[in-house]
């Protein structure tokens, strides 16, 4: 083909032979796009956004019907509790004021508490009678559905917002972050079914590994809902704590260590714990490193550092990496079979890190559902 | 197929302390992890239940 007699003009539909209705085909789209081009954009990612929206609606009206079904068949509450739960999932939670942030962890953590504490004795308040067991379940699940309605109502107010003012740019950082608003809102609908029937989950691995640990010993109250024991292993002391299982429940971990630490002065304080993994890695993979491996809020591995800082006492970590969807859905067989070998590395660590005579302490972090001690 | 599509079966697994004997189990709602399960069927060992699991069946 020869392209030596390219003309740009005809090409462009300019020459004077050209017909100007080709002109026209040219300079209509681009004026369109000119003038209408962030709202078409709008519109075409406005569609998806929209379906994404109905989606989360649909979960969270989903997992509210499930909480419902579950109280009303099998925890036989005094009164119809629909109006109640209905009520809790619009609780809000005002952080304290950061502009000067000295001194705002045991601002947060006395929120927590009180919201917790509150959510629990309208929980209770619910039945003539309920187990713990049942009232960290019904917990979980308020938790549930209360993230649901917040991911609906948010994502639907930033998209609202933009179609109502036919603003495009500020539909972007939506159309960014919706993926991972899927991602979680898809496992959250899915831990629904393991909390109901009081299953173990991906987080269950930590205190799945300290667990085994603590059979056969004594077991001691050290902070609320959160247990600990003593053990000995190739003359080391060890001091093992845990959530007390098998609740839904995460424990206090963070207290539970500032209780122990002044009593028993331990050398070395070893965190068990799921972790996310990084795309590309392996589920079940383990690693180790050094620091608090606890998640949350912050205020619990605030106070496990502060009071490790405070007696010089390093601090490792051995962690489970998982998706987002497997740390709170059924724990997987890859998760559950890594267990053994977790327990193994944790003496591993033990024997290298300490001498004989010496304390340690053993922390298996996460939510206890489905496992015991 | 996503993961909510999958069905997912959840497996109890007991162990006896004494001879070792690992025996595999649909979950009931009473399980949980070291719950103690009486006795073992091969001889007088406690059984216990070592692990709960999903297994997806695709």
């Amino acid at each position: 083909m020869d392209f030596t007699n390219f003309d740009l003009d005809e090409f462009f539909g300019m020459g004077d032979e050209s017909n100007p209705l080709m002109m026209l085909l040219w300079i209509i789209p681009i004026i369109i796009f000119v003038f209408y081009g962030q709202r078409i954009q709008l519109y075409i990612s406005g569609n998806q956004i929209k379906k994404d929206i109905t989606k989360l609606e649909e979960f969270k009206n989903e997992s509210r019907q499930k909480l419902i079904s579950y109280i009303k068949n099998n925890l036989n509450p005094k009164d119809d509790p629909v109006k109640k739960i209905d009520s809790f999932l619009e609780y809000f939670t005002i952080m304290p004021v950061d502009l000067d942030p000295n001194g705002i962890i045991p601002k947060i953590n006395h929120l927590v508490h009180s919201r917790e504490d509150f959510t629990r004795l309208q929980v209770r308040g619910l039945f003539n009678e309920i187990s713990d067991f049942e009232i960290t379940k019904v917990q979980n699940l308020l938790e549930i559905v209360t993230s649901l309605q917040m991911f609906h109502k948010v994502t639907r107010h930033l998209y609202l917002t933009a179609k109502k003012q036919k603003n495009f740019p500020l539909i972007l950082p939506l159309q960014m972050m919706i993926p991972f608003v899927m991602e979680e809102a898809d496992a959250l609908k899915d831990a629904v079914e393991s909390l109901k029937s009081g299953q173990p989950i991906g987080d269950s691995i930590g205190p799945m590994v300290v667990g085994e640990m603590m059979l056969n010993t004594s077991k001691h109250n050290a902070a609320f809902e959160t247990v600990w024991s003593e053990s000995e292993f190739e003359g080391r002391e060890l001091l093992l704590v845990k959530a007390e299982g098998p609740n839904a429940t995460v424990g206090r971990p963070g207290e539970a260590i500032q209780n122990i630490i002044p009593k028993k002065k331990p050398n070395l304080i070893i965190m068990v714990d799921a972790a996310l993994k990084l795309e590309g890695e392996d589920s079940a993979s383990i690693a180790k490193g050094f620091g608090a491996a606890i998640g949350g809020i912050g205020t619990e591995r605030f106070k496990i550092e502060q009071v490790a800082t405070t007696n010089a006492i390093p601090i490792l970590a051995i962690v489970i990496k998982q998706t987002i969807h497997e740390a709170i859905t059924l724990m997987s067989e890859d998760i559950a079979n890594q267990a053994k070998s977790v327990r193994s590395q944790v003496y591993e660590m033990i024997t290298e890190n300490s001498k004989s005579g010496e304390t340690v302490m053993i922390v298996g972090v996460g939510n206890t559902l489905g496992v015991g001690q | 197929m996503s993961n909510s599509e999958k069905l997912i079966k959840c497996y109890t697994l007991l162990e006896c302390k004494s001879c070792k004997n690992i025996t595999k189990r649909k979950f009931t709602s009473t399980d949980f992890v070291f719950k103690n399960e009486g006795d073992c069927s091969n001889c007088d060992g406690s059984l216990l239940i070592t692990m709960i699991y999903g297994k997806t069946i695709e």
